[in-house]
């Protein structure tokens, strides 16, 4: 019950009904393609919900403190789960677009590095300004041990917060967010890259090399777009605040992976029929 | 080749010293007009009776409002490119431009989330108006500047295939990540409860209660930004430029290699590194720091 006298929101679990009509919107979002765009835009639509729901889960495993975090009051990094998550991995995406022409898997690498590289640098510097400009060691207010280094936290809690800084575990988790993160972007990038350079020649009847960066400018906002989308999507899943891998509301990543590929899945619809229509 | 790979690492210093100094400004930035997550607390002190003078124009995360300024600053710079501006002169003007709407985002959001704190008896100060909106105006200047030149050498002497306004858009939401991340906690603990201990976390029973008073007279939002660019500022800026150096380094240095996998190879064993660096200071700071509290097992023997 919440204060107001309605169920209780949030949870744990999947709402059968809410996945079961986001399946079938799924589908009827696949079966539109195959038959505006046949089956190359219908692989590609099925990479950009791969992509999302790479994201959805990648945003999970970001350590985020939010507010509390400002004030060393709760473990993570001070800001909000959607922006510090789509920051990396548009870093991600920056890199893979950048590795595009060396092919499909090195493109998806140089995203997947990217991501993780940025929120490498962002969480050790987290950790530099709480150890060496406050004072504060890393204390996890939501596991008693590190599951990875074995470090003890309660007795590293300062008193009245529910711990601070980031733990390695918190570290370890926001490195794989970042690097999920720059995957599936990177992953939506390439696969509009792919229908709007295959479809965009044709529809002004032009060579590619003109069209080619009308191409790329396309994928590229289209991919920033989904992202964002995906990463709000899942912020409204963790509500607030979250550690990591070790936190409990990591459990609920099945209800955002349904979510992202869905919204991943009706967007990238509307994404390939601008240019399939 | 050697030319190629010479110009292209020096670019990678350039656009690296660029996003530091980017980092740098935006954070003070953002501490000098609260838009980060500490703002809660300013928002939060009149409704426990702290009526106090500090800037208030959180009405945005950082990272989507640079990413709105340095993505219109770079529009405006690739728009005037295409008629043949001068491109110094475009990203001048560009930066000049975003910074305009800056302006006004920060009088109206200062405006508008004061005005909502009027039942709890807050006041709309017109002098913090004056003097402080400016000042973060100066500072957006610079970190939008720097970001959207980081962005054009990206394109001009890197050769990404993204549009200018597009990198401005990915870059500035991430330098609002990066620089909100980092910068912070600072902000947040060591200078809005400067009265707290320093070594602890704020007790959550603290909440509200940010310092309001100076040496002299009330705190201004001003001598918050001359506190955190002592150190938020800078460490914003470090990390900002890392991200930028290291993403631009390993690319242009290694990608060469292994039919492109060089590049990825290099961002594993640099990411390796910050991981080893990062137990390292977890661990330094728990053994020169030392727990808060015995642990329960020693405290009962110490009892017994």
């Amino acid at each position: 019950m919440s204060a107001l006298g309605g169920a209780a929101a949030g949870g744990e679990g999947i709402n059968p009904t809410a996945s079961v009509i986001g399946i079938v919107v799924l589908l009827i979002a696949l079966g539109i393609t195959f038959f505006i765009a046949s089956t190359g835009g219908t692989i590609a639509l099925i990479g950009i919900i791969i992509g999302g729901a790479l994201i959805g889960f990648g945003v999970h495993f970001v350590p985020v403190g939010g507010a509390p975090a400002a004030m060393g009051q709760a473990p993570g990094i001070a800001t909000g789960v959607a922006m510090l998550a789509a920051g990396a991995g548009l870093a991600g995406l920056f890199g893979g677009a950048w590795a595009a022409e060396l092919g499909f898997a090195v493109a998806l690498g140089a995203g997947a590095v990217g991501g993780g590289l940025m929120m490498a640098i962002t969480c050790l510097m987290v950790n530099v300004i709480y150890v060496f400009g406050m004072g504060i060691p890393s204390a996890s207010g939501k596991v008693d041990k590190d599951p990875i280094t074995g470090d003890t936290f309660p007795q590293y809690k300062s008193q009245g917060t529910e711990g601070h800084g980031l733990p390695f575990i918190s570290y370890v988790g926001g490195v794989i967010g970042g690097t999920l993160g720059g995957l599936g972007g990177t992953l939506i990038y390439l696969e509009l890259l792919g229908v709007y350079e295959a479809a965009l020649p044709i529809l002004y009847n032009v060579p590619l090399e003109e069209v080619l960066p009308v191409a790329v400018s396309l994928a590229g906002i289209f991919a920033v777009g989904m992202f964002l989308i995906n990463a709000v999507l899942t912020a409204y899943n963790i509500t607030g605040t979250i550690e990591g891998p070790h936190d409990p509301k990591f459990k609920r990543f099945p209800r955002a992976v349904i979510a992202a590929a869905v919204a991943s899945g009706v967007c990238g619809m509307v994404a390939i029929m601008v240019v399939a229509l | 080749m050697v030319e190629n790979l010479v110009l292209g690492i020096g670019v990678t210093a350039l656009a690296g010293a660029l996003a530091t100094v980017a980092g740098a400004a935006e954070d003070t930035e953002s501490d000098i007009g609260s838009q980060g997550d500490p703002n809660s607390q300013v928002q939060l002190a009149p409704q426990m009776g702290y009526i106090h003078r500090i800037y208030n124009k959180a009405i945005s995360g950082e990272p989507p409002a640079y990413g709105l300024w340095c993505a219109l600053g770079a529009g405006i710079a690739w728009a005037l490119m295409a008629i043949n501006l001068n491109a110094i002169l475009a990203l001048i003007v560009g930066a000049a431009i975003a910074v305009f709407v800056q302006g006004v985002y920060a009088t109206t959001a200062y405006l508008g989330r004061t005005a909502s704190l009027a039942k709890f008896e807050q006041p709309v100060y017109i002098d913090i108006l004056k003097s402080v909106t400016t000042v973060t105006m100066a500072h957006a200047f610079v970190a939008i500047f720097t970001t959207i030149s980081m962005c054009y050498l990206m394109v001009a002497a890197l050769g990404h295939p993204f549009p200018l306004p597009l990198l401005g858009l990915v870059w500035g939401i991430a330098l609002g990540a990066a620089g909100s991340a980092t910068g912070n906690p600072f902000y947040g603990k060591e200078r809005q409860y400067q009265e707290q201990k320093f070594g602890a976390g704020v007790p959550i029973s603290a909440s509200g209660n940010i310092v309001r008073y100076a040496e002299a007279g009330q705190r201004s939002s001003l001598d918050n930004g001359w506190f955190t660019s002592k150190l938020a500022g800078p460490a914003s800026g470090i990390c900002f430029g890392l991200i930028v150096f290291f993403e631009l380094w390993r690319t242009v240095l290694f990608e060469s290699f292994a039919a492109g996998w060089g590049a990825v190879i290099a961002g594993v064993v640099i990411i390796l590194i910050f991981t080893v660096i990062d137990r390292y200071v977890e661990t330094w700071a728990r053994n020169t720091f030392g727990p808060y509290a015995e642990a329960p097992a020693e405290a009962e023997e110490a009892a017994s």
